[in-house]
Order: structure tokens, then sequence, then C-alpha cells
């Protein structure tokens, strides 16, 4: 067993790992992180998950209903940290995770990841109580730093595959349910069906702009790709933290940002970890003093001229645990099931399965660019892409016995 | 004009100070005299109740006058508090009162006007004074703290408790807790019949015959009692005698049945409480512990429980307790001078030296809670008695605690006022001792702890700080235009100080990046690297603040030629740090740099970084391609110029950006921008071509106005679109030009030659739709100028997980004990730019503020994270 396989055992167990490992398991991360994208390309079968706040017994609930790793392949959008009382060994375990199977995790930033939040909203102390100094408050933040803005996901399959997972006793099993028509299927913890939506007509959206050059692999802005509108793969996914920016109209333009710095008041890479979507037109004034409210026109627009057929965020408790918005371009996905121990909302995470016919399938590695190119070119009509079928499997916090009462660590000393 | 037929209304005048609720930032209004009176309203032509201060040093001045006009706006807290909430306003203000028996007489009066407004039946009466002379008279006195509970007076009347009663006593608490005058008829019928302390002997009974069910119930009964949200029941409840049965009946939680929690073990233990030096006070040390058990209630018993208004009182309670006791030590001489005795020759106790630290490091952690001049006169009283050479011992002290006690000390005073720290280093230096920067030096060079070395290096940048009164800047742009010409002349004794830094200490600073020079193997150790780190941070700090002095000081000892070096590192996150440092000299816009990198084949490296980098994605090649996208966004026309003219096939090559072939594009269609430098330059020397005229006094003097000009310049002559300039502005932090085009396909290597075929073909029909981008604009540039405006807009959601950026702007104020350390990275050191106006929550503060009135924590809106605290919106 190495070391890096001890520390996800004892980090499994909710025990903190010795500072000297943190370093040495930041330095480690902080290597792998540096090679990739600022926006990260992943290939699906993926299931990608929302904020988890420092719930550790809710994070291994995920990991019982979504399966492990690195049996399955997962996303983080962000927000490991604050609020919960675990935050330091949900972030740390992920981590290790990330270290042990690069390619089978992929972390992306969030807001709660800045130095200035987590001093506020309880990482920062959650170090000094754990370890007495906030050195690994110190390097954890330096991790953060180096964390992609997000991810595109190439490859989802426009049909579901048969749930993995095996089902309860009592459950229906989802097998039989699979209909090549379904686009969205929603799933119990136990596996078992809550509800399933067929595909709709293509949605046909009129834009003003021009009709879109790019017919590359989506979310590149590469000038050809063969997907076309054959074979069963759809537009790209893109992930992203909070959501859009005006700053940012093509995926490409998120990839000329530096962004080793700490989350900056303004600017491109503010906007990615602290805008919502919201029913309105076009931009709007955050609420939160950081990013931007936008509408469906935006992400319509940003979608066709990006290819995608889909953004997935996280950022705001949904009490379902996901929402789909704006004719289903935008989902937001929630995986912290009873929020800061009381919300009583239910958490989701959102599987994509694989594209079978092995079209559109770009094979990953950090930082290589690698992607196809040549093929036919698509016909320039203002459809949205379909969205791949999705799979969300819904939530609920860890049963209460399985985790003992949470609670902050106590000062141990004190003078005054 | 007083009311003669009233006897009771306390007139005689009760010392006080005045609060109020400032950016979640209890602000002293300052000092005076409280009466709480009837006065004659003119316009009403009615007596109305009011509580006036006047203020102690302008007697004729009026610190406070406010009307009682809502049955429950006021409230009591503690023996000397009270607090509300202004109608008018809505501002959260508290009274805060010198002795406890000034507090009870206005309290009466405010309080049996209350009780007679809720008799009355609300808010919104017109309030006829003789109606409430009436309800004042001296027979209804006694009673009036009984007329609230009129109504319930009959029906409260709980069990006496008894295992057997539990499910009873239960069941009607919680149908109290239902209602607001429930809930405060139990709270008085509680404090009144030592309910508590009936209760209590019945957690061991049940634990004795392990009858669970009443231990859960009991669990339930504390809780319920607790979340009642009276002060006084909080402040019972940890007392030493009443402490450990309040959190033994806690420990059974019925929504863990199968848990029990060990608080008595933890808060029993002895030796938690440390005393270095005795605090002779008991009612103090009482303070202490009491506070101790208020945060660990917080933290630990209450933490998955605590609603918004209980989060805050607990808050309250622990803020004031804490701003008695600093203020009983630091007034206490003879305290502090065992207390900084400790550190003399004749202590040879070595622990007792450590935790004297600690101890010193808890009250500054504490101090950053308090009021402004409390805290200014807690760091006056320790600096008197020898603080800093308390820090020099601490910071060469082998243990690492307590040099991190030490600089979290020196830190929490820079941040206080680096004034302060600075005067007494110009006092050093007159008196020829090592001045304190100088031994910070020494230290970072050779510290190996990561927490000491970022807040030495901290340390070190504020605190030569030119002007640091002026917000440092973020934006590249402003620190050269605008914002250098407005700062305000630093200190001339700083200015000297600054210069004196840069012809001695500064060499010893950054040797290790000057003794680079003659090194070709770029391996370093952990430590070498993480040096280099800090150093090259403090340099970009420098660069940006010092402009005259470090322009000669880079230039002299070829740092930017060091740096470079380090971009040939095998440790990637070193080459990312060295070219952190040419983006900010770039950022600067500043022609003297321009040219020193320029002359200096600076940008051939980073050009190399490009290439061996390409065409993969990752964060070196993105942080690249920001500083050359900040170029061609910028039109640093001197740059782009000689990197078209030595390095022109190298950027040919590179094309799977279209940012260098742009370059060459620009270069070639103005002719390497000769004709418009001749026209619009006539007498400086943009150009690389002739450097070397007039350098010496270009960074003497002319240089910012030649910056003006060049800003101005290229502000007109750009054909970028006018709309694209809100935006484009914005993005100057983080550099990504809304108008560059977007990237297109990385190409294979053999397909290059293709490439720029496809290159320009695409870029044409990749432009994209006018449509989005001119909607846009508009909001954008006002939010770029008016973000105050984001707050007065502001609005709840119901989904909102309540992260807003404006709470970050206000200090912390929910550290707990061992927050002692707390905040010490850079930003929150040097960067206090942004100060939102803290706008207390809105929605669902109505029904909250009433129950608590200060809300000492903006951190967590707990309550309002959930659906339900909505409610009131």
């Amino acid at each position: 067993m190495s070391d890096l396989d001890r520390a996800i055992a004892q980090l499994r167990a909710c025990r903190p790992i010795p500072e000297a490992q943190v370093r040495e398991l930041c330095h480690k991360a902080r290597e792998l992180l540096i090679e990739e994208g600022n926006v990260v390309t992943v290939t699906a079968p993926v299931t990608i998950c929302g904020d988890i706040h420092g719930q550790f017994h809710d994070l291994m609930e995920l990991f019982r209903v979504g399966g492990d790793v690195p049996d399955t392949n997962y996303l983080f959008m962000g927000d490991f940290v604050d609020r919960g009382f675990y935050s330091l060994e949900s972030f740390l375990l992920l981590l290790c995770l990330k270290v042990r199977y690069p390619d089978r995790m992929t972390l992306i930033r969030g807001n709660h990841e800045s130095r200035q939040i987590t001093t506020v909203y309880g990482f920062y102390d959650e170090c000094l109580r754990k370890y007495g100094s906030a050195n690994v408050w110190r390097y954890c933040c330096e991790v953060f730093d180096y964390l992609a803005l997000g991810a595109i996901v190439l490859g989802a399959s426009n049909t579901l595959e048969p749930s993995k997972r095996p089902v309860g006793p009592n459950e229906s099993s989802t097998q039989e349910y699979i209909n090549p028509d379904t686009e969205i299927e929603v799933l119990n913890s136990e596996g078992g069906l809550i509800s399933s939506i067929p595909r709709q007509k293509p949605k046909v959206f009129t834009s003003k702009g021009s009709s879109p050059a790019k017919t590359g692999p989506p979310g590149t802005g590469a000038s050809s790709f063969s997907k076309g509108t054959a074979g069963n793969s759809s537009g790209a996914v893109l992930c992203v933290h909070g959501g859009l920016s005006p700053l940012v109209d093509t995926v490409d333009k998120i990839r000329l940002l530096d962004r080793k710095q700490e989350v900056p008041h303004e600017g491109a890479m503010c906007d990615l970890l602290w805008s919502d979507p919201d029913e309105i037109d076009g931009w709007g004034l955050s609420p939160r003093g950081a990013g931007f409210l936008f509408g469906a026109d935006i992400v319509k627009t940003f979608n066709h001229n990006n290819d995608l057929s889909l953004i997935a965020r996280a950022h705001q408790l949904v009490m379902e645990g996901f929402k789909e918005m704006f004719d289903n371009s935008i989902v937001t996905v929630w995986s912290a099931p009873n929020y800061c121990y009381r919300c009583g909302n239910v958490a989701a995470i959102l599987e994509l399965s694989e594209d079978g016919s092995g079209d559109g399938i770009i094979a990953r590695s950090n930082g290589d660019v690698n992607r196809s190119d040549g093929g036919i070119m698509k016909e320039k009509e203002k459809v949205l892409l379909n969205g791949p079928a999705r799979r969300y499997r819904v939530f609920q916090a860890a049963p209460q016995d399985s985790r003992g009462m949470p609670a902050k660590k106590p000062v141990a000393d004190y003078f005054l | 004009m007083m009311a003669q037929a009233v006897p009771n209304p306390p007139n005689d005048k009760k010392r006080v100070k005045v609060y109020e609720l400032r950016n979640n930032d209890w602000f002293d209004r300052g000092t005076g005299f409280c009466t709480a009176t009837f006065l004659f309203n003119e316009s009403s032509r009615q007596e109305e109740p009011r509580v006036i201060v006047t203020s102690e040093d302008h007697p004729d001045r009026m610190l406070l006058e406010t009307r009682i006009c809502k049955e429950d706006g006021f409230q009591k807290q503690q023996d000397t508090l009270i607090v509300w909430t202004e109608p008018t306003t809505g501002v959260d203000m508290a009274l805060s009162f010198q002795e406890s028996d000034g507090c009870a007489s206005v309290w009466k009066f405010v309080n049996s006007i209350q009780q007679q407004l809720l008799a009355m039946g609300g808010p919104g009466m017109s309030y006829s004074s003789q109606n409430m002379h009436t309800a004042l008279s001296p027979q209804d006195d006694a009673l009036s703290d009984d007329i609230a509970i009129d109504s319930f007076g009959n029906s409260i009347n709980l069990p006496s408790p008894s295992l057997a009663t539990l499910p009873e006593i239960e069941m009607q608490m919680r149908s109290l807790h239902n209602t607001n005058p429930g809930r405060e008829a139990l709270t008085k019928y509680v404090i009144a019949e030592d309910y508590i302390q009936k209760l209590i002997p019945l957690v061991e009974m049940a634990e004795d015959m392990e009858d669970l069910a009443s231990l859960h119930k009991l669990c339930n009964i504390m809780k319920t009692l607790i979340l009642l949200n009276d002060t006084a029941i909080i402040e019972l409840a940890v007392t030493d005698d009443l402490v450990l049965g309040v959190v033994g009946a806690l420990e059974y939680d019925p929504d863990f049945p199968s848990h029990k929690a060990n608080h008595r073990h933890w808060l029993g233990k002895e030796g938690r409480y440390k005393e270095v030096v005795r605090i002779d006070d008991d009612s103090v040390r009482k303070k202490i512990h009491a506070t101790y058990r208020l945060q660990y209630l917080k933290d630990v018993v209450l933490a998955r429980i605590l609603d918004d208004p209980t989060f805050s009182v607990l808050n309250s309670l622990i803020f004031f307790n804490q701003v008695d006791i600093v203020q009983h030590l630091q007034t206490n001489p003879a305290f502090l001078k065992e207390l900084f005795g400790v550190f003399g020759p004749l202590e040879t106790d070595q622990d007792r030296k450590k935790e004297a630290v600690l101890f010193i490091q808890q009250c500054c952690a504490i101090a950053k809670n308090l009021q402004q001049p409390a805290r200014q006169q807690l760091y006056n009283n320790f600096l008197g008695h020898g603080l800093l050479s308390v820090i020099n011992f601490a910071l060469r002290h082998s243990d690492v605690g307590v040099r991190v006690g030490a600089t979290d000390v020196l830190v929490s005073m820079i941040d206080h006022d680096p004034h302060m720290i600075r005067q007494t280093i110009f006092r050093q230096l007159n008196e020829k001792q090592t001045p304190l920067t100088d031994s910070l030096i020494d230290l970072l060079l050779v510290e190996a702890d990561l927490g000491v070395k970022a807040s030495i290096a901290d340390a070190i940048k504020v605190l030569l700080d030119p002007g640091s009164q002026a917000s440092p800047t973020e934006g590249m742009k402003q620190a050269n235009g605008e914002f250098a010409r407005i700062r305000p002349l630093p200190d001339p004794q700083q200015a000297e100080f600054v210069k004196d830094f840069y012809d001695d200490s500064a060499k010893k600073l950054f040797k290790p990046l000057v003794d680079l020079k003659d090194r070709d193997n770029m391996d370093f150790s952990v430590h070498q690297v993480s040096l280099f780190i800090y150093l090259i941070e403090i340099l970009c700090f420098f660069v940006r603040q010092h402009t005259h002095h470090s322009k000669y000081f880079v230039l002299s000892e070829k740092l930017g030629q060091r740096i470079a070096q380090l971009l040939s590192s095998p440790e990637k996150y070193l080459k990312l740090t060295a070219l952190k440092f040419f983006r900010n000299l770039v950022g600067l816009q500043d022609e003297f740099y321009n040219q020193q990198m320029t002359q200096a084949k600076l940008f051939e490296p980073i050009l190399n970084i490009v290439v061996e980098t390409m065409p993969r994605d990752n964060l070196l090649n993105s942080a690249c391609l920001e500083l050359f996208e900040f170029i061609k966004k910028e039109q640093v026309k001197s740059i782009i110029t000689h990197l078209v003219e030595n390095y022109r096939d190298t950027l040919k090559e590179i094309t799977y950006v279209e940012t260098f072939n742009n370059f060459i594009l620009r270069y070639d269609q103005s002719e390497g921008f000769a004709p418009s430098l001749e026209s619009s330059f006539l007498d400086t020397d943009d150009s690389p071509k002739r450097p070397e005229a007039g350098r010496g006094s270009r960074w003497e003097s002319g240089i910012k106005d030649l910056d003006a000009q060049e800003e101005e310049y290229f502000n007109t002559s750009d054909d970028e679109d006018e709309a694209a300039k809100g935006v484009g502005s914005r993005a100057s932090v983080n550099g990504a030009s809304p108008l560059s085009k977007p990237l297109v396909d990385y190409p294979s290597d053999e397909e290059n030659e293709n490439m720029e075929v496809e290159l320009s073909a695409a870029s044409d029909e990749n432009t994209p739709p006018k449509g989005g981008k001119t909607t846009v604009t508009p909001i954008m540039s006002a939010a770029t100028l008016n973000p105050p405006e984001k707050l007065s807009e502001k609005r709840r959601r119901e989904d909102e997980d309540e992260d807003e950026m404006s709470k970050l702007s206000h200090p912390k104020r929910r550290n707990s004990m061992n927050s002692a350390s707390v905040v010490s990275n850079s930003s929150s050191v040097l960067r206090r730019k942004k100060s939102f106006n803290a706008s207390p929550h809105n929605g669902g503060s109505g029904s909250k503020s009433n129950k608590i009135a200060i809300s000492i924590s903006p951190a967590i809106k707990t309550g309002g994270d959930s659906p339900a605290g909505d409610d009131g919106s």
C-alpha cells in the first residue's frame, strides 16, 4: 500500500492526514494541475457533481450512489470547502483521488476556492483548529490557484446506457425502462426510477447573430469536425462553477486567462465562478456583488456559437438537487444534501454516458491538444444542439448514524 | 419639557456609549449621558417617550434621540446593554452603559413603555401621554413587567421538573416556543423559577437509570431553552454551576440516538485554561471562562442547530465579554508589568515565556474585533511596555509556535496601523539600533516555516509601502495613470526610510536573486524555490509602489535578467512566478521597463516558453499568451516593434493563436509605427531605435506626463470599436480581451503550411455576432463605473446561497479563540480596496431583528440559507 493509498484510507475514515503529508500532496497536485488547461477536456462517461461544502459524510454518500473512484469518472465543479465542518477532509480526499487517478477525477475551481472567501466561511478556521497553524490552509489555497476554471465534456451519448449500479430488491430495475428516446432520467439513490422524460423535437432557435463558422469539436472553436448531424453523440457540455461572463464569448477566450491567482473581484475569471442564470434578458447585475446574472438569450447564443448543447454549473442551492433552465440549455447541479445541515434539500449528480458509436470520442490527456479534424462540414442551421441523454441520481444526506454528530473541532487551550 | 407627573422616568444622567452597526461593525458614536423621558413633540402636540443621549464633550450636542414606538423594539442584553433597530433608518443601535444601575433604570422606563404598547395592541397606535402616564404610575410599575404575559399568566405553570413530568414539560415548552408572547412568557418563567437549576439534577438521575428516552427529552428541553434566544438564559447556562449540567443534557441528541457527545469531558477537563499571569479580578476570570464556553456552545454543541438569531446572540455575548476582558487587562498596569516582566532577565522559565507570547497573540486576535480607539489603546499600552523587543525575542525562538505567534502579533498591529510600527522603526534608526525591517529580512532569508515566511513577507511589503494610506493598486493601468498622480505625497520620513532601504537593506534582501548571475544550473532546493517566490512577489510589489527607487534598483542589479534565468527552471511554478514578474512590468506600461526588457532581450525566453509549450493547452502556456494578449490589446508599440524586428520568424511560426501574427500585421501596416510616432511624439523616445536619449531624467520626472500622453494617444488613435471600451477596461484585470478573436484550431505539426490560409478565412467568419455585443456593453460599463449600484439593487432570491463578495470587505467577526493568527495573507493585509457598503440583509431581517438586534457576524446568515429564512421578505 503506497503512502497515497494510506492517506486515502485515512481520509475516507474522516481523519486528517499530518501536515507534512498535506504539503507533499499539494505539491504533487500542483505538478498535475499546472499541466491542465484552463478548460479541461473530459470525455464521457462522466459523473458531474456540484457543491460539496465540506459535508464529508454526504460526499461518501455521493460515492456510494454514483459509484466509487476509479470505477466512475468524476467531475467536481468546485466549492469543496466552507460551511460544512469537514472541508479539510473532503478537499484533501478529492485531491488525493485526483493525484492517485488523474484521468478519472477532474476538479475545477469554485468561488469558495479562494483565500478571501475561506477566511470568512469556515475553511480557514477549520484548518487552524485542526492543525494549530494556518499552514495547511496556505497549502490548500496554493492548490486552489492551480485548479482549472472549467471543463468540456466531449463524446456524451444521446441515449442512456443501462444503469450499471445494482438496484435494490424492492426497486424496479431501470434497465427495462431504457428507451432510446429517453432524454432525461431521474433515479433515486438506490437506482429506482423516479421519472423519465422522452426527447422532444429539435428546438429551433433564431438568433440575430450570424451562423457559426466553427464546425470542429464542440467547444474547441476548431474549424471542422466529423460529428455533423449523424451519429448519436451530442454537442459538448461546458462545466463551470458559476456561469458565463460578458467578457467570454467563446470557450477559447477562457484559455487566454492567466488563472494562477486569487479569484479576482471582477473580470472574466471572477464571472465564471460567480455568475448565475436568471429569468432576464441579457445581462444583469448580480445581487452577490460579483459576477453577473445572465438570461436565456445569452446561454442560447453562447451554446450556439460554441457548439455546446448544455452548460452544467453549480453555485446555487436547488432544493431538488438539480434544475434545468432555458429549454434545457443550462443545468444547475447541487451535491450537498441538507445543506448546512439544515436546509432540507436533496442533492443530485449528473451522469453522462459514453457515446457508443466511437464517433467524436477524443482521448483525454492532460494538457495535450489532441483533437480530431477532417470530415464533413456541418450544415449551418440555427438548431440548438441536442443535449446528451442525462441521468440524474438524487440522494439525501447520509444517514445520521453513519457519521456521528457534525460539529466543529473545539479550541483546546485558552488564555482569554 | 419634562413630564412632572411621572415619578419614575430616569432623569438622572447615565454615562453611556452609543454604538451604531455600520458595515457589520459596531461603530462608536461617542460617549454621553442618557436620559429616557417624555418629550413634547411640537408637530403632533403630544408627549412622546424618548431616549436621548447628550454628548459628554459637547453637552449641547445630541448623540442620539429616538422615540420608543414599538412594543418590542428595544432589548436589554446582559447587564449593561440595550439594543434596538432604529425604526426610521433601519440601523441597528446599541447603548452600552457604564453601570448596570443606569442601564436598569433606563431599561425600566423603556420596557414599561413597550409593555404598554403591547397591551395597546402593537405599533401604529398614537400614544397619548395620558395613557402612558397612567400606565407608569408607581403602583403599576412593580407589575409592569408582567403586563406582557398577562394572557399567558395563568397558562404558564410548568410541572415541577421530574423524570415523570418531562414529556409534559417538553410538550408545553414546544407549544410556547411557537409564538412570540409564549416565548417571552416562557423566558420569564424559566428565570423566575430557577427552572434550569431544577432540571439539571435530572440528567444524572436519568443517566443512572439508563433512561435514554428521558435524556432525549432533557436534550430537547435544553435546546428549546437556549433557542429562546434570551441573553439572560444563555448567560446563566454557561455559569460555573450550571454549564456542565446544561451541556450534559445536550450530549443526548435524539437526532443521533446511538451517539453520545462528550461535552462534559471536554469542558470539565482541568488545565484548558492557562493563566500566565494571575488575573485577580474574579468577575473578569468568570467572563473568560464564560466566553470560552459560549464559543464551545456555538462551535460544537449547537453548531448544527443554531438559527440565525441565536448565532448572533452568542456572537454578541462573546464580543461584549471580550471588550470587557481586554479593557480590564490593558488598564491594569500591575498586570501588564508582570506580563512583560516575564521576558525580563529574572524569569528563567522558558515555557512561561512561550506562553506569554501566546497570551499576547490571543489578546491581539481579540483586539481585531474591538473598536479602533480601544485597539489603539491596547497596542499603545503593549508597545509602551516593550512589545517590539518581545517580538524580536519571539521571532528568533526555536519553537515554531512562538514564531508564528510573534508574526501574528506583528501582522495584526501592522494591519491596524502600519504607521505606528514605522514610527517605532524610525526611532530604532535614530537610536542606531537594527531596525525591525532588517531583522525581518534576515529572518525571511532563513525561516523554514512557510506560514511565518509568508507573514514576514507581508510585513516587509506593508512596512515599506510609501503611500500606505492610498490603497495599493490592482488594476495595472491605474498604477501608471491617474492613480500615481493623485497619490498623496509620502511622509518625508518614510520617503527617507525607503531611500535608505534601497541603499542597503534591499541588496541584502534580494541577494539570492542577484547571486543567480553566475549560476547555470537552475535546480534548487524546495527552500530556495519558495524563497525566490517570496522575493519575486515582494519585488513585484515594490516595482508597483516605489516607482523611482525600484526602477534604478532593478536596472542596476539586473534583476530582470536574473529573474529571466528562472524562466528556465525545471520547476514550472517557479517559471510561472518569474513570468508573473514580467507581466507586472509590462502591466505598468512604463517605457522605462519596456526598454529594460527589450534591451536585455527578456522577451526571448518568454517566447521560447510559448514555442516549447505550444500547442499544449496548459497553465504556463495560457499565462504566456495572456501576457502577449495584453501587449496586443494595449498596443504597446515599443514592445511590438521589438518583437517583430527581432523575432519575426519565431512569431510567424506561432500560428495556433493569432496574437503573434497580429503583431507582424500591425507592425507592417504601420511600417514600424514610425509615421505615427513622428507625428505625435516629436519630443519623446518611444522607439527603441534611440533608447539612450534622456533616460536619466526620464524616470526622475517626466515619465508620468509622458504616460498620460501615451495613453491618450493610444485611446484616440486606435481602431478599436468604441462600444467595447467599457468592457476593455474591465478586462484589463484578467487580460482577456473582449475584442480578441477566438483561437482557432490547434493544428498538428504537418499542417502548419496550410494554416495561414485557413486562419484568415476562419477569423473573418469568427467575428462574434454584433447583436449580442452591443446589447451587453451599456450594462457593462454601468457596472464598471458604479459598483455600489449592485448593492442597491440587491435582492434576495429563494435559492441563493448567500455568498456575497460584499461580505468580504468587513473584518471577520466571528473569530473564535484560536483565530489568533487570523488572516495573514497578503490580500487582506494589502488590499482593503473594495469597501462595498455592507448592506444588512433586507429580506427576512424584519422578523429576525426584532428578536435580536445585534448581528455581529456577517459571515453566515444561516437561517437565510433555508427557504424558511425568507419568509419575512
